[in-house]
């Protein structure tokens, strides 16, 4: 995925100000940065929720700058919520079923002929199952309103998983989780990255936790990339310590 | 003769029937897709007006009726010429009926699109105000433009129902046939509504329907056309509204618009579906056969209950069912019965019927995995015992 020169305000508040930022497939970059610093918006602005004043989102080579959420979600890009975002009257189960991408039975017309797409449904099901197993997250039948805030994070990625997306932007997946979990999600992400082949883009707070799982490293401040690269370099990079510590940086 | 029972229950199903169509529809919009058509009543009456100005105006025409005459000002005459004549016509009658409620459905269909305008557009409360004024403009108009159905006198409907009044079965007097037929009739139409409905959202799409009223933005991220969805079953609920209304004007063979008001035909749905909890099937059934059975009984034993009431009778349902109301909103805000999740597949029937059904054109590795799925799933651990993550 590519972005360049994305622009975002909101009255007169500059959120995004021009940002850069090239993610590679197959690899897990992170992306770190103050509270405010505007990563939420990026990942809003590439998702399709939020429409950039200025600049260009590029994913496997396809203008997807503007266009509705539903349709970059069906491109292959899924993004998931820092506040997590479950159908609540729905079981896991559901939650996990609803994800997966044409369904024939989710049309009209042919919702009403089971035989039309029973056959489509339990192959979902069946990948359901094992989303389940990978992220142990044993708990079909529970009514997803009811989960502990964790295994609503799991959720989140689990439904991510069950779509054909090729990339997935993770809103702080670990965040409010103590370490021992957060290190558990963080494996699974590595895990299914590796295994789904997927591209992973992922805000996370807590440097210490994530850093030896990700690959790349952005970090913003005030609306715009103030430095990437390797894990270590990005940390060493006084710019990012005194964005950190100071909370202000140019 | 129909004895007390026989009146009692064929009463019932006279009210039962066009409610239960009308909380199916609502159900689907509140229920199931979370819109909050407080509007109900537009469809209905939408429907009902058809059938006060389509049969009649085409059957005048057809039997060259009141050439001279104003439909609206000399309805009854000119109604009554058109019953005389189709009574004697089975085939025509039936043919009307048909032709009424395909009108009917069809009309409700457009009205339906016209209030998914809003719907793509409107959050949630201004949605709610919307749809309250779109109900009460219908009404307006009927009442006020007389040439729709005779402003605040009505008109009447031809009864395409007549026809059957000839023949007699269990010595039943003419009319009672007639209104056997027709009760029988729109229970029927009723009952296929219902169970046409839940063959809907007992499938993907209801969950789609579901997902989007828990939670729009994530419907979104996962590729769900959430305004399309919204306004396909804006459209279909509305269609199916409109039958109740057009089926319940040719049972009475009349129409008052005063008679789609928003407290029967708007908030008395949103009672039942309510009470009997939405985005259930069973639950909506409920609710509508109480509210329905509630409001029957106290008209019936009226004698009984007058002289020991403090109060006009009049009031009696409305403040029984308003405590009900107040009480399920308190108690029990999902209603009597909850919504549950939805099992497309049950697993148990998966490893016989299903696995055989789906994998006819799959290799066996299908099958195989399928098992192995139906095996994990099933020596999963409890709730409790699983590690808390
Ligand atoms: N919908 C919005 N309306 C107005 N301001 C917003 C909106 N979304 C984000 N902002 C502003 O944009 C800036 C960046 O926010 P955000 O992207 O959420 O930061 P982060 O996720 O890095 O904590 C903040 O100043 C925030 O107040
Ligand atoms: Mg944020």
């Amino acid at each position: 995925m590519k972005v360049t020169n994305i622009r975002k305000t909101f009255g007169g508040v500059t959120a995004l100000d021009g940002v850069n930022m090239e993610i590679d497939k197959g690899k897990m970059t992170m992306l770190i940065g103050p509270n405010g610093s505007g990563k939420t918006t990026l990942i809003n602005v590439v998702s399709g929720f939020y429409k950039p004043d200025e600049g260009q989102v590029l994913f496997e080579g396809r203008d997807i700058t503007g266009k509705a959420p539903n349709e970059v979600s069906r491109q292959g890009l899924i993004r998931t919520f820092q506040v997590p975002a479950p159908f609540i009257k729905l079981s896991v189960m559901e939650n996990l079923l609803l994800a997966s991408e044409g369904n024939p039975g989710e049309s009209f017309l042919r919702a009403p002929l089971r035989s039309r797409w029973i056959k489509k449904e339990s192959e979902i099901y069946n990948r359901a199952g094992r989303v389940l197993e990978l992220l142990n997250l044993r708990l079909p039948d529970q009514l997803a309103g009811e989960l502990s805030g964790g295994q609503l994070k799991l959720l989140e990625v689990g439904r991510a998983l069950m779509t054909n997306a090729r990339m997935v932007a993770l809103d702080e997946p670990a965040s409010g989780l103590n370490p021992t979990l957060a290190h558990k999600i963080f494996e699974h992400l590595d895990e299914i990255k590796r295994d789904f082949a997927l591209t992973l883009l992922i805000i996370e707070h807590r440097l210490d936790i994530a850093l030896q799982y990700v690959d790349y490293v952005y970090a913003m401040a005030n609306g715009s990339v103030i430095s990437h690269g390797k894990g270590e370099e990005v940390m060493n990079d006084p710019k990012v310590i005194e964005g950190y510590l100071g909370g202000t940086c140019t | 003769m129909l004895d007390s029972t026989g009146l009692f229950v064929l009463n019932l199903l006279a009210s039962l029937a066009p409610f239960l169509i009308v909380t199916v529809s609502l159900n689907l919009e509140y229920g199931y897709a979370g819109i909050p058509n407080f509007g109900k009543t537009l469809a209905v009456a939408g429907g009902a007006f058809v059938a006060g100005v389509i049969p009649g105006r085409f059957l005048a025409f057809l039997f060259g009726i009141g050439k001279n005459l104003s439909y609206i000002d000399d309805n009854k005459q000119i109604v009554s010429a058109i019953n005389r004549q189709l009574v004697t016509d089975p085939v025509l009658s039936i043919g009307i009926i048909i032709l009424t409620l395909i009108m009917a459905v069809l009309i409700g269909a457009l009205l339906g699109l016209l209030i998914a305008y809003p719907v793509a557009r409107l959050r949630t409360d201004y949605l709610g105000m919307t749809f309250l004024a779109f109900g009460q403009v219908i009404l307006v108009i009927g009442n006020n433009f007389p040439p729709l159905v005779g402003g605040t006198l009505g008109v009447s409907v031809p009864d395409p129902f007549a026809f059957v009044s000839v023949y007699s079965i269990f010595d039943l007097l003419p009319g009672e046939m007639r209104n056997l037929f027709v009760i029988t009739f729109m229970s029927i139409v009723a009952l296929l509504v219902f169970l046409f409905a839940r063959r809907l959202t007992r499938s993907p799409l209801g969950r789609v329907l579901r997902a989007i009223r828990d939670d729009e933005n994530s419907a979104l991220a996962l590729g769900k056309d959430v305004q399309r969805n919204r306004i396909i079953i804006m459209i279909f609920s509305s269609a199916i509204a409109a039958l109740a209304g057009a089926l319940y004007a040719m049972y009475t063979a009349n129409v008052f618009s005063t008679t789609y008001s928003r407290t029967t035909w708007t908030f008395w749905p949103w009672v039942m579906v309510i009470l009997g909890g939405a985005a259930n099937d069973l639950g909506i059934v409920s609710g509508t056969f109480i509210f329905v059975a509630v409001r029957q009984i106290i008209s019936y034993y009226r004698e009984f209950f007058e002289p020991i009431l403090p109060f006009n009778i009049v009031w009696l349902d409305t403040l029984l069912l308003g405590l009900a109301l107040l009480f399920i909103l308190i108690y029990r805000p999902e209603g009597l019965i909850r919504e549950k999740p939805i099992k497309t597949i049950k697993i148990e029937s998966l490893s016989v019927e299903e696995s055989k059904k789906a994998s006819i054109k799959q290799t066996s590795g299908f099958r195989e995995e399928l098992k192995k799925i139906i095996e994990t799933l099933l020596k999963l651990p409890k709730k409790k015992e699983t590690e808390e993550i």
